[in-house]
């Protein structure tokens, strides 16, 4: 009877592990905490027998089926663990073996460092090593690199991919920061957006007036100023001397109406109120039509942060008119008409190599960026009486083309006789 | 103006690059001791008193110097005028800005009156008149034959021969027409014995008086005080407007406003236009000299003018151009005074302010020559919202409107703006720019105007727009950029807001010197910076999309040059420094203080290096300064020496304009 008894039991056990397993994983995914009275309330377990559950639950738990955590707020809690999974635990030669796993296992898709293991374990690190091994050589873990700690060694189950936090999303390639992707992209949603948001018309080429040229350098000129015959003394310069280049409001005159006034392409600001600058969803929708990134999705988001990059590099700028916010770039006129693959392409065949290629304008630029101690290395040392001194100023003799220049020359009177 | 050792020294650099080195020692030794009198001086500088007052009358004559002279005190006190002293720098800028505007006689009179510093009239009509009958005998003998030899002088290999036209300034007539037109732009003003004593002074003195006729028992309340405040602003103003003296005598003559007329005319005048008799005569015992102030109104719109034209087209930048010539014409100073202006508020509260322009007003100074079709794109009607373009804006940014209705309107394109925002960090982007919300304010202040006329001029049958309706979209654009050139304060009415307009002006100053020093991802780390202020070195990689550790390394030569700072926050008691968190900031302000300081050293070493060079081609320098070479340098010298001495030339060239170029900096940074 009593044999009996007991084959009966574990066979009525086997019946409830089985019901109560199926019903848990009804009732929500592998991550779901339950409690005890939440699984009391499933209805397997007949008269609420709190002993039965516990042992039901107690042989779940030897199968791997389930797992128990302490929980904050309801103490003891359990949760699913796939039949797959299960076999995995169980076909585990040691427990070493088995509590190795399990840490990795619990570390989801953020992964854990091998360090962490063993210290978590109190185990012996060739023991944990071996442990390793074992999993590696099974496919049940893999390793993988974290980008917030590129030089630590850590682990994941082999059947999940490395969170988004671990890889660092998108723009992240093994663990890299991509920056030849990121600056790829950027150029094209760059070019996308300049030629949304500009008008490409032709403009006439005003007569030489230098400061037609797009960005380019202003050299300072000389104002025409003569100076009167009150020259103060002779070796100084007359006070008007001292002049700038200074643009003098010229305006553009209507030369387009000349007919042999050559013109060339020019993008132009939109009018005031133009309500069709790319919005980021546009951006995005284009760069997934382009299929450039076939292998990573992008989403709006990730195209936000590409387009907050280049609205603080300062080419382009939002806009919102009425309830639409677009892009548009900023200082149209000096933009490049040449769209930049096809200038990357002219670099490959040895055009323009002599200039960096960068998208967008020239950046502006003022007196200080153009004197040599603008971007001196020694500025704060620089002073007359000190070592360095601008009368012994190597850059500024570079920056006057003065290098060279012969120490005074062979005779030694100014006048011939 | 911030006298700061670079400054000091700069000073004493122009002073002695224009008037010699014993005004100039003298000048530093006021700088640096400040006020003093004379045997003051002589304990400092040990000149002998004869040097020390021909010194002194050289600074005093070109406005270099306060005194003040205590009454029975024994001897006066002088002080360092810097502000002028640095202004020398700008004589070259002033000059081409009058060429522009008024013409080359006008700048031939300007020229004079800088060279000679203050000037009474009757004495710059005698050299005026002697230079004219030379001329006028020259022409005459030489009828059309032949050059006169170029009067090259010293150093100057320049100087243009003046011969062309004949003489700049036809006649005396003349020469006081020119005046007067100077006079009324208030470009030229009238000394007065207060113009000599320094600010403080002045102020010390208003006060007394106030104090003495209004307060004889004192100041008690805050009543009074406030009382007192304004009746020192206005006598201040009182003094202030002394030296308009002559240009309201002028405007109260008849013929006034249509002179006026002819000179708001942005056409440069041509000599023939201008009926001279129609001015009156000057009081020939007027002394008159140059005011900076005003010439540096006019100097901030040309600069205005160039960020317009960096940012759109120049087409654009001339009605730009000629907006800020109307709108600024009774504009006396860049900047407010702080005690005087400010006052003034409380009283006169509708004149403060530049006022506005309105399109017509626009419309009838625009060249004719310039085609307004220029400079701006195409959009079909349907992708252009009118009603955000026409947004009218009653007030400046910041200021709360004053009608309740608005601020609501207000409000609610402020909700809009969180709407559609993903999250609040870009808000800063487009703060100022609200999403418009036309028809409201047209209900509010029943100034319905604006979208009807432009419906009228831009109807739907027109291929090409007509005049107006081309001025109208460059002042919108203008209106509707991040820099807000210009703000449509009522239909058809614009105004600038010259406070943040220079603001935006600055920032993009010192983002080219950041992206021209620590490139593009330097300008992106300081912006990212601004926008969101401090912020977690861990955190501005994600935001930069940048590698760790050559944002790093951009970051630490960043905060070397001064861009940007990093604060420490140590995590817990221990202060482990490795535990810390780094928070970057970016403190414009000071940054900007920085660049200032560096733009002055960098005039500093642009004169030094000069000198050097000067030092180096002694020789040939000495040598052109022969009588027997002067005016024949390229005949009469060795071609090696006459090879130096044009290199020469040209690196002084180059120098000089290289400092009024950093000028331009910083005229930006701290007087515009
Ligand atoms: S060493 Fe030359 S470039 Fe450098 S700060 Fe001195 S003068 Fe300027």
């Amino acid at each position: 009877m009593a044999a009996n008894g007991i084959a009966d039991d574990s066979a009525k056990l086997q019946i409830l592990k089985d019901a109560l397993y199926d019903e848990i994983r009804q009732h929500g995914s592998e991550t779901r905490l339950f409690g005890q009275q939440d699984l009391l309330d499933l209805n397997i377990i007949p008269r609420n027998d709190v002993t039965l559950l516990v042992r039901v639950i107690q042989a779940l738990t030897d199968d791997k089926l389930l797992v128990g955590t302490t929980n904050h707020h309801a103490g003891l809690a359990w949760r699913w663990r796939s039949r797959e999974e299960a076999k995995k635990y169980t076909s585990l030669p040691n427990d070493e073996t088995v509590m190795v796993y399990s840490i990795i296992d619990e570390a989801g898709a953020d992964g854990i460092w091998n360090r962490t293991i063993k210290n978590r374990l109190n185990m012996h690190e060739a023991v944990v090593k071996n442990c390793i091994k074992y999993l590696e050589q099974k496919g049940y873990i893999a390793s993988m690199k974290n980008v917030e700690h590129p030089n630590k060694k850590m682990y994941i189950k082999a059947t999940l991919r490395p969170s988004e936090r671990a890889t660092g999303g998108p723009w992240f390639t093994e663990g890299e920061l991509d920056t030849a992707f990121i600056s790829e992209l950027e150029s094209i949603v760059f070019e996308y957006i300049k030629t949304k948001s500009a008008y490409r018309g032709s403009q006439a080429q005003p007569g030489g007036a230098a400061s037609s040229s797009g960005g380019a350098i202003k050299v300072p000129k000389k104002g025409a100023i003569s100076s009167g015959e009150a020259t103060p003394r002779g070796t100084k310069r007359a006070a008007t001397d001292i002049s700038t280049d200074d643009a003098s409001p010229a305006p553009t005159l209507n030369t387009s109406r000349g007919g042999n006034a050559k013109s060339r392409a020019v993008f132009l600001p939109m009018p005031a109120g133009y309500n069709q600058y790319p919005t980021v969803a546009e951006i995005a929708k284009f760069i997934h039509d382009t299929g450039i990134t076939n292998n990573t999705t992008l989403g709006e988001a990730d195209i936000q942060q590409l387009v907050d990059v280049l609205t603080y590099d300062g080419l382009i700028e939002p806009v919102r008119v009425g309830r639409r916010r677009g892009y548009r770039v900023t200082r149209a006129m000096k933009q490049d008409t040449v769209p930049f693959h096809k200038r990357q392409k002219e670099r490959e065949a040895g055009i323009g190599l002599d200039q960096p290629l960068v998208v967008g304008a020239e950046p502006l630029s003022n007196g200080l960026t153009e004197a040599p101690c603008g971007r001196c290395p020694v500025f704060e040392l620089c002073e007359e009486g000190g070592p360095v001194s601008p009368s012994n100023c190597v850059y500024f003799l570079q920056w006057l083309d003065l290098e060279d220049v012969p120490a005074a020359v062979a005779p030694n009177v100014a006048l011939p006789p | 103006m911030l006298v700061t050792k670079p400054v000091t020294e700069l000073c004493a650099l122009l002073i002695d690059e224009l008037y010699g080195e014993l005004p100039s020692r003298i000048f530093a030794t006021l700088l640096s001791k400040g006020k003093s009198t004379l045997p003051q001086l002589a304990l400092h500088t040990s000149m002998t008193p004869r040097q020390l007052r021909h010194g002194l009358a050289v600074l005093q004559q070109h406005n270099l110097l306060f005194y003040h002279l205590d009454a029975g005190a024994e001897f006066a006190s002088y002080e360092a005028n810097a502000e002028h002293a640095y202004n020398l720098v700008r004589i070259g800028k002033i000059l081409e800005m009058i060429d522009s505007s008024f013409g080359a006689p006008a700048k031939d009179v300007m020229q004079n009156l800088l060279l000679s510093g203050q000037t009474r009239i009757s004495d710059l009509v005698a050299a005026y008149q002697e230079k004219i009958e030379q001329a006028n005998m020259a022409a005459a003998l030489m009828g059309e034959n032949g050059e006169v030899g170029s009067e090259a002088n010293g150093v100057n290999g320049d100087s243009r021969p003046a011969k062309k036209a004949g003489p700049f300034v036809k006649s005396t007539a003349h020469l006081n027409s020119i005046i007067c037109r100077l006079v009324e732009a208030e470009l030229i003003d009238v000394v007065h014995p207060k113009t000599f004593e320094s600010p403080a002074d002045i102020l010390k003195v208003v006060e007394k008086e106030v104090m003495d006729k209004y307060f004889p028992a004192g100041v008690k309340g805050n009543k009074a005080k406030v009382e007192l405040q304004q009746r020192i602003a206005e006598g201040l103003r009182k003094v202030r407007g002394e030296s308009k003296s002559l240009k309201r005598k002028l405007e109260q003559n008849g013929s006034a406003a249509k002179r006026r007329k002819l000179l708001a005319g942005l056409s440069g005048m041509t000599n023939g236009v201008h009926d001279d008799d129609m001015d009156p005569s000057l009081d020939p015992k007027q002394v008159i000299r140059i005011n900076y102030e005003k010439c540096l109104v006019e100097l901030r719109n040309r600069r205005l003018v160039q960020f317009a034209t960096d940012m759109f087209s120049e087409t654009t930048a001339y009605v730009y151009g000629v907006l800020l010539k109307l709108l600024t014409k009774d504009l006396p100073r860049c900047r407010p005074d702080p005690v005087m202006d400010i006052a003034e508020d409380e009283e006169e509260n509708e004149k403060k302010g530049p006022g506005f322009v309105t399109t017509e007003q626009i419309l009838d100074n625009l060249k004719t020559s310039v085609d307004l079709s220029l400079g701006i794109g195409k959009a079909e009607k349907r992708h252009i919202s009118s009603s955000a373009a026409e947004n009218i804006r009653q007030y400046p940014p910041e200021k709360k409107p004053k009608i309740e209705e608005a601020e609501v309107d207000g409000e609610a394109s402020e909700d809009e703006d969180e709407d559609d925002e993903p999250s609040g960090e870009e808000s800063d982007h487009d703060t100022d720019y609200k999403a418009p919300m036309m028809n409201g304010i047209n209900g509010v202040n029943g100034t319905s105007g604006a979208k009807v006329k432009f419906d009228e001029s831009a109807g739907p049958k027109e291929q090409r727009m007509d005049r107006p309706t081309q001025l109208r979209q460059h002042l919108l654009l203008l209106a509707e950029s991040t820099q807000r050139f210009v703000r449509h304060c009522g239909p058809n009415e614009w105004t600038v807001d010259f406070p943040p307009l220079m603001n935006a002006l600055r920032e993009v100053e010192l983002d080219s010197v950041i992206e021209r020093t620590s490139g593009r991802q330097g300008l992106r780390l300081v912006r990212i910076l601004r926008a969101k202020g401090k912020l977690d070195e861990k955190a501005l990689p994600n935001v930069a999309l940048m590698r760790k550790s050559e944002l790093q390394q951009k970051m630490l030569e960043m905060q070397t040059a001064g861009f940007v700072d990093v604060q420490e926050v140590p995590r817990d008691v221990k202060a482990d420094v490795k535990k810390s968190f780094f928070l970057w900031f970016c403190d414009v302000d000071r940054t900007l203080d920085r660049l200032l300081d560096t733009s002055y050293k960098t005039m500093v070493h642009c004169i030094q290096v000069l000198e050097a060079l000067r030092q180096k081609e002694k020789d040939v320098l000495e040598t052109t300064k022969r009588t027997d070479v002067r005016g024949r340098e390229k005949d009469t010298m060795r071609k090696e020496y006459y090879e130096r001495y044009s290199r020469f030339l040209e690196c002084e060239r180059r120098l000089f304009a290289q400092v009024a170029r950093v000028d331009d900096l910083v005229s930006v940074l701290r007087d515009f």
